[in-house]
């Protein structure tokens, strides 16, 4: 498979080729629900995977991810960012694995996935997993769920900025290291369909 | 009159911090409010500009003969109230010019007027940024993000600078900082001085207030304004410390 960037959520397996670099990136809108399984093998010495995701439930939504990074080759190197924003009544899985074969030695792989829950019936379960079976590698994984912060709030309505327009700044800076180029008008806009 | 709290109790959590605050503020009047740590100080400050978690129990607060403490925070802003933050929140991803561009525009169009133009907004900032000597490079930085305490406290003399708030709440503005930096802080509150402006200047030391020349001083201890003068009391505080009232 090729270099290219996704505008749908990309499913299904890649394999990656020695100096190839694939980068993809998803974003699951408001009212989607959506089961993304992806599994990306890098096979060939240096291969690349970049990955970026964003996800916006508001209702009932139910949103799965299964990625499975398979380092099976010497150099590869893979960086993940998934940042999602859970309300209403949704339901988010994210299951994230990293795998090193023994093969795989100078392997570098960083995944990371962020959330941030609306409401107490929203649900968002992480589960980053590593496998790894070579010695010389550098990786890395963190999750977090989180809620708005309060004191940046009051402080952004202290200054005059009424309520809903201080939640979107703060959801939108938590986001904009997901959102793909070009599309932040859209994403703005869904953000508002959020907030409702 | 501009600000008149009546009888004003409040808690946080179980704890009644204030205990029957009675403070009225007149028009052009700077206020210096001083106190001894856990006084009730910077709860007055984050009770008048509605704090979550700051919980009213009794009396009153009128603010241009409204009720203030119905007021969502952002309405008070509107109203011109400002409270410079003893601890300004670090807001991480939103840069100064975003925050206070949404600032701006929202009592903009809270008083009927239209958004500024993009480009008289960033003159305007740069105009009072330069006055507090903020170097410009700041407008790109994230809100109080990896900031030095004395940056901090020059961000909120900036934003209140921009905002021209009627009636300026300075919570313990004056700590940490260095003579110049006090400075700075002195000449942005002074500029806001006017026969419709009002300031209270809350602080637990007289430094901030040779600069900044108080109209009235009252003494907070444990949640009541035990002693009230003008700036005779600075002295006597500074010889004598807070025991004696």
């Amino acid at each position: 498979m090729g270099h290219g960037k996704y505008i749908a959520p990309p499913v299904g397996q890649y394999q990656v080729q020695a100096g190839e670099v694939l980068n993809l990136e998803f974003v699951v809108l408001p009212g989607e629900s959506k089961d993304i399984d992806v599994s990306i093998d890098l096979v060939g010495p240096g291969a690349e995977a970049h990955l970026k995701g964003l996800y916006l439930c508001k209702a009932d939504e139910k949103v799965n991810f299964r990625i499975v990074m398979h380092h099976r080759a010497p150099g590869c190197k893979s960086t993940q960012l998934f940042n999602g924003i859970a309300g209403g009544n949704s339901q988010v899985n994210f299951g994230g694995t990293i795998v090193v074969a023994p093969d795989a030695q100078q392997t570098e792989a960083y995944q990371e996935n962020h959330n941030i829950v609306l409401t107490p019936e929203a649900r968002v379960e992480t589960k980053p997993q590593l496998e790894i079976y070579a010695d010389d590698v550098k990786c890395s994984h963190g999750a977090t769920v989180g809620q708005l912060n309060e004191d940046e709030l009051f402080y952004m309505r202290s200054r005059g900025i009424p309520e809903k327009e201080a939640k979107t700044l703060q959801m939108l800076s938590f986001l904009s290291p997901v959102i793909p180029e070009g599309r932040e008008e859209e994403i703005l806009l869904s953000l508002h369909h959020v907030l409702e | 009159m501009l600000l008149e709290i009546r009888n004003l109790h409040a808690t946080v959590g179980d704890k009644e911090i204030l205990k029957g605050i009675d403070l009225t503020i007149g028009k052009g009047e700077v206020h210096a409010i001083m106190g001894p740590n856990g006084a009730g100080k910077s709860t007055l400050g984050a009770v008048l500009t509605g704090r979550p978690g700051y919980e009213v129990t009794e009396g009153s607060v009128l603010y241009n003969g409204e009720d203030l403490l119905a007021m969502a925070p952002e309405e008070r802003a509107w109203a011109g109230l400002f409270l410079s933050f003893q601890y300004p929140i670090e807001i991480p991803g939103v840069t100064i010019t975003a925050f206070m561009k949404a600032a701006v525009n929202a009592k903009r169009k809270a008083h009927g007027l239209p958004e500024m133009k993009t480009a008289d907004f960033l003159k305007l900032m740069k105009e009072k940024m330069a006055f507090v000597q903020m170097k410009p490079e700041f407008a790109k930085r994230e809100v109080n993000v990896g900031f030095s305490g004395g940056e901090k406290k020059r961000n909120e003399i900036f934003q209140m600078a921009l905002l021209d708030p009627v009636l300026s709440i300075l919570d313990e503005t004056d700590s940490g900082l260095d003579v110049d930096a006090l400075k700075i802080v002195a000449d942005g509150v002074n500029a806001l001085r006017s026969p419709e402006k009002s300031a209270i200047i809350v602080t637990h030391y007289h430094k901030l207030l040779e600069y900044v020349q108080p109209d009235y001083v009252h003494v907070l201890k444990a949640g009541r304004i035990v002693k009230t003068g003008g700036r005779e009391l600075i002295e006597a505080i500074e010889s004598k410390g807070f025991d004696q009232f």
